[in-house]
């Protein structure tokens, strides 16, 4: 299994925040050991290699982690807690996690 | 790879139909599919649906702090159109704790998004589990900020089973408000007495208001909050090459 983290930084250069606590969160649990390559998606070079990734399996969002396993489709997370539980199959709180999914899809909003 | 190309290339085809159009071919294409219904105006969905398939199965997130004219509303909504609802109610365990931990309404406090998880999104994750298709009422011009980008069609990567996949079918992205209730007055479609009351944008009691003319409909939702600038998406016209 390879385990590609992609964190983006903003088109004026600064780091993007959420990127930083995911980054945060894997380092303090000692998740980061699990992630192979970590890439970045420069929002101001559209050919760097989290961009390109972002556009190969249509994410609109970072961070995000993709998933590749011999002989199956790359899976896609872009939700942490939905990757640690379902990727490093790692305890979550299931509050933390649906506050994550609510902050990062303002669009459930207005169901 | 080729599954999600497929996916584009009908997002793009399905952005020119209507929403009639789209609601038939996802109903076609998925057998176990199910509108989620917020008992306001996107009852327009389900008179849509029940015309292409009178059985088709509708659910409704109770988070136990919806208006009484919304029960009232659901309710006349499954007698007019006799179809199953199905109404999913939060986790009890969760909500105590929540309630027991901030009380009633931390949600002034520290903004909504705790407590909609609780009461709204882990049963609708659950209720989402059951199905492979799902359809919602959402429009771009809810929220102009966030929600230029909602497609037609898309992978449902958030709530999709594990190792499954998960199609969420927004047939009214390209309608606007106006549209929505031009095809409520001409079609004779009830909907919730919320409305002729000023409410344009309907969820929980304590979270909804009614609003004045020339106010943006997010402005009846949790205008207590500052609103601040989302950072989490990749800018569209730097992914779309």
């Amino acid at each position: 299994m390879k385990i590609t983290l992609v964190k983006k930084i903003l088109a004026d250069g600064s780091p993007c925040k959420k990127c930083g606590d995911v980054l945060e969160k894997l380092e303090s649990s000692g998740q980061m050991q699990y992630i192979d390559e970590i890439v970045v998606a420069d929002e101001g070079d559209l050919s760097s290699a989290g961009m390109e990734l972002a556009r190969r399996y249509d994410v609109s969002r970072a961070p995000f982690f993709v998933v590749e396993e011999e002989g199956q489709e790359p899976r896609i997370y872009t939700v942490y807690f939905k990757f640690v539980k379902e990727v490093l199959d790692q305890k979550t709180s299931e509050r933390e996690e649906l506050k994550e999914i609510m902050n990062d899809n303002p669009d459930l909003d207005f169901l | 790879m080729s599954q999600l190309l497929d996916l584009v290339d009908l997002d793009n085809a399905l952005q020119q139909q209507s929403p009639q159009e789209i609601l038939e071919f996802a109903i076609k294409k998925h057998g176990n599919i199910a509108i989620s219904f917020s008992g306001a105006e996107d009852v327009v969905l389900v008179d849509m649906a029940h015309k292409i398939d009178p059985d088709i199965e509708v659910f409704c997130l109770d988070t136990g702090r919806l208006h009484a004219e919304t029960y009232q509303f659901i309710e006349t909504v499954r007698n007019h159109y006799n179809i199953y609802i199905d109404v999913v109610s939060p986790d009890g365990q969760a909500v105590r704790e929540l309630v027991q931990e901030k009380g009633l309404f931390s949600f002034y406090q520290d903004n909504h998004q705790e407590c909609c998880g609780i009461r709204k999104i882990a049963p609708l994750r659950t209720k989402l589990h059951e199905l492979e298709a799902w359809i919602t009422g959402q429009r771009r011009d809810q929220s102009p900020g966030t929600r230029a980008q909602i497609p037609v069609i898309q992978d449902d990567r958030v709530f999709a089973r594990p190792n499954g996949s998960l199609t969420k079918y927004n047939p009214l992205a390209n309608w606007t408000s106006q549209q929505v209730w031009d095809y409520i007055r001409s079609n004779d479609v009830p909907y919730n007495a919320l409305h002729d009351r000023g409410f344009v944008s309907i969820g929980c009691e304590p979270c909804t208001r009614p609003i004045g003319p020339g106010q943006h409909e997010r402005e009846g939702r949790w205008w207590w909050e500052e609103a601040t600038k989302k950072e989490c998406g990749l800018h569209s016209t730097n992914i779309k090459s």
